[in-house]
């Protein structure tokens, strides 16, 4: 059907706050059906840009296609398409994850009845159905990514776009994740997430772009960045990290 | 193990010890740092100064005309009833109306090594930065001018140091209280009884105002003067009339009420500190709440509450599903329902009843003369119950903060957004209308007029709305993430009250012609005005969140950037 599109296509993405360029000029194309990481250390502008490809942040410049819709031009097409787990956005979390779950379903036009059933799935696969009425502002950081997780997939996206998913999880928890999004990749469907884990991006990724100072530093299949040497060495290389310390923090040790 | 760090190094204490001064500092640079690049900021910031600047001047002729007119009866009966009002204001506005100033909050200071007094008294010195304290400074001053004019220098040098104390007194208290109030509140099982407890002590102001005015008109001004002077005695006099207990020639008092002003603010201080301490523990960790079993039914059915039963479950349903159960699960919102309850009640009370005398025959208590009471009055009182009502919508967004998102990413329409809001909202708003044109007809005793109320009621109450739509939609802010419900930003909190009484304003003006129809039509208006006023509310609210909706399809993200907290 919409083969011939990528999955995610992005085109001179760029913005700026306050005089401050956070995001200067990024072109990325996500191939259908590919599980990618977006990779970057702390403030290279990785939030900023899945904000502005999935049309929560409107960019000073460029577009973002979802499989061949125009995020800014038509949002209601390309978002319904989309499943989208945003870095640090409170989930409407006064609500129990059953109720959140119902929400997210009916605000994006499901049948209630498909809604109840996928929600019970969900709930019981991510082991959240033990939480029972439990508001959502008091779980634990890893079972709010889960029910986030969960509200992103209860629509059966074609593209998920997920923005650090394995921040502050423990591992059990992010071994469910990696497997569910596994098995969602097999499926058919396309990954995009941004972290700064390299454990997780080299088991998990088909392609890898790494991010820094707003622009895309390298970009490809995961072999093809890492060119035989392993994925952290290529990443501290490229953002220009200091690996050592000399005599600044001696008071540090006797 | 770890690394191995050098404690024989670190420095025994601090090299240099931190002052209040620090703590002003930092509060005037994160204030500054909030208007950088920000021009509408800075903007709102000096009207919001000029209108505290009017407030001040206003305050100040009052406290002083004793002493322009160089008459001293009535001196000390300004100053301590004056003087009583201000601390009482301090004392309660915050918890019901403005909430409490949390640039520097107490939390972000939680894991510095800092002595508790020090604390206490750097973030009570920064909160004696603020336009409100210069405000009421300036117009305390006219207490000054007064004791000059009666009593000469020595009389005004006491009363500056009076007024310096009083000014203290009062953001004691303010802080303590709604210090006390907000770890109260922080856990979720005491919200609910603290609600109540601070509803029932708002709404005792009400029948203490009615008592008070009735016995106003009752009681000569010599026995006035009187209670002003026992008042005089009390934390709530003591720190305005030193100045004209000295230039009376009671000298003597002046040092005791000194020092029981002295005593209260120690003493305010002291509950402050032991309430701060809580409240920078309690955001560390706010512990996990037992898991609650017993839910029955889909995801769907637990999603709706069972007065938004009726409600279709597609996305309209679901939307006024989450707004009726997060009017009352986010304390910060039910704080502004209980806020609506108390007032509405009580303000037209106050205005209808008030009018009339009271007479406690067959110990009925309320038994008001009818005759002082119009139609064109109890359209007015009405009038503004429903503004103030709706205006609790003018930051609707605000409250969801960057949940806001799971709205913008499933492409929610505008229109429909703000329909399902209304809806919600109106589920809680209008039973509580209902009850206030209930209890006002039967004080009146005017059954008849229920309709004209009802009336009016629906007519503002559904203008509000569609006011409210496009204030929340074009001026959002952002609310701070914190536990405290009475919290706000500084920086927002004058850009709030302005834009608040902008709605305020434009939805009178909408609501004026039931005020018209009431004075001009007579009894068949008594009978028309509920359909016709209901009929106006519902066009003007639908109207309203056509308009706006549309609007808000366009703005979407910037509205969501402008609700998402500054971290």
């Amino acid at each position: 059907m919409t083969g011939e599109h990528p999955a995610l296509a992005l085109r001179g993405l760029a913005k700026r706050f306050d005089g401050t360029i956070a995001v200067a000029g990024v072109d990325l194309d996500v191939p259908a059906g590919s599980f990618y990481g977006l990779l970057g250390p702390n403030g290279a502008g990785k939030t900023t840009t899945l904000s502005m490809a999935v049309g929560l942040l409107r960019p000073d410049a460029g577009s973002a296609w979802v499989l061949g819709q125009d995020v800014w031009r038509d949002p209601v097409a390309a978002k319904r398409l989309l499943g989208v787990m945003p870095d640090g956005v409170r989930l409407f979390d006064r609500l129990t994850g059953a109720e959140l779950l119902a929400y997210h379903g009916l605000l994006r036009g499901m049948d209630p009845a498909v809604v109840d059933q996928r929600a019970a799935e969900l709930l019981d696969v991510l082991a959240l159905g033990d939480a029972g009425r439990t508001l959502v502002v008091d779980y634990s950081a890893g079972m709010k990514k889960k029910i986030g997780l969960a509200c992103a997939l209860l629509h059966g996206p074609r593209v998920l776009v997920l923005d650090e998913p394995f921040e502050a999880v423990d591992p059990v928890s992010a071994a469910l994740i990696r497997d569910i999004l596994t098995r969602y990749a097999a499926g058919g469907g396309t990954v995009i997430f941004s972290s700064h884990v390299m454990e997780v991006v080299e088991r998990l990724c088909s392609h890898v772009a790494i991010l820094a100072q707003g622009t895309i530093k390298r970009v490809g299949t995961i072999a093809d960045v890492r060119g035989g040497r392993s994925l952290e060495q290529v990443f501290v290389e490229v953002v220009g990290g200091r690996t050592a310390t000399g005599d600044e923090l001696s008071w540090l040790s006797r | 193990m770890a690394l191995p760090v050098n404690v024989a190094a670190a420095p025994a204490g601090p090299a240099r010890t931190v002052s209040a001064r620090h703590f002003v500092r930092l509060k005037l640079r994160v204030m500054g740092n909030n208007f950088r690049g920000q021009g509408w900021r800075v903007a709102l910031f000096i009207g919001g100064a000029l209108v505290g600047l009017w407030f001040a001047a206003s305050g100040f002729f009052l406290f002083a005309a004793p002493g322009l007119a160089d008459n001293g009866r009535y001196a000390v009966l300004i100053a301590a009833a004056g003087g009583g009002l201000l601390v009482l204001g301090w004392l309660l506005l915050p918890l019901v109306f403005f909430g409490v100033d949390e640039t520097l909050d107490p939390a972000r200071f939680a894991l510095l090594p800092l002595p508790r007094r020090t604390l206490v008294i750097g973030l009570f010195a920064a909160a004696l930065v603020s336009v409100p304290v210069l405000a009421m400074s300036v117009a305390v001053l006219g207490l000054v001018l007064t004791a000059w004019a009666l009593g000469g220098w020595s009389a005004g040098l006491v009363a500056v140091v009076g007024v310096l104390a009083g000014l203290l007194l009062c953001v004691a208290a303010s802080r303590a209280v709604t210090s006390a109030f907000a770890s109260m509140l922080r856990s979720r099982r005491v919200r609910d009884l603290a609600a109540v407890l601070l509803a029932v002590a708002a709404a005792l102001l009400g029948p203490l105002q009615i008592v008070g005015l009735a016995a106003l008109r009752e009681t000569d001004w010599t026995r006035l003067t009187g209670a002003a002077t026992v008042l005089g005695w009390t934390p709530f006099g003591a720190p305005w009339t030193v100045g004209i207990d000295v230039a009376q020639g009671r000298v003597w008092a002046a040092p005791l009420k000194l020092l029981i002003t002295v005593a209260a603010i120690v003493a305010l201080l002291a509950w402050w500190s032991r309430s701060l301490e809580s409240a920078m523990v309690g955001t560390a960790s706010t512990g996990k709440a037992p898991a609650q079993r017993g839910a029955t039914g889909g995801a769907v059915a637990q999603l709706f509450p069972r007065a938004a039963g009726w409600v279709r479950r597609d996305r309209f349903g679901a939307l006024v599903a989450r707004e009726a159960r997060y009017w009352w699960r986010d304390a910060r919102r039910r704080a502004n329902l209980i806020t609506i309850a108390v007032v509405g009640i009580f303000v037209p009370v106050l205005i209808n009843v008030t009018g009339g005398d009271f007479a406690a025959e067959d110990g009925a208590g309320f038994t008001a003369a009818v005759g002082d009471s119009s139609p064109v009055v109890v359209t007015v009182s009405m009038l503004f119950v429903g503004v103030l009502a709706s205006v609790t919508l003018a930051n609707q967004f605000g409250f969801d903060g960057n949940a806001y998102a799971a709205n913008v990413v499933a492409g929610v329409p505008g229109r429909v957004e703000l329909r399902a809001r209304m809806t919600a909202f109106s589920l809680y708003v209008l039973p509580m209308l209902a009850v206030v044109a209930v209890v006002l007809s039967a004080l009146l005793g005017r059954p008849g007029w229920i309709g004209l109320m009802l009336g009016s009621l629906a007519a503002t109450y559904g203008a509000g709305l569609a006011v409210n739509s496009f204030v929340s939609v074009l001026a959002a802010y952002s609310l701070p993430e914190t536990s405290n419900p009475f919290a706000m930003n500084s920086g927002a909190g004058v850009a709030k009250g302005l834009l608040t009484l902008l709605s305020m304003i434009i939805t009178t003006v909408i609501g004026v012609p039931m005020v018209v129809a009431a004075a001009l039509l007579g009894n068949a208006w008594l009978w028309l005005a509920l359909p016709v006023g209901a009929a106006y509310g519902l066009g003007a609210a639908l109207l309203g969140a056509y308009l706006a909706g549309d609007v808000l399809d366009r703005r979407q993200p910037e509205l969501l950037a402008t609700v998402t907290p500054r971290r």
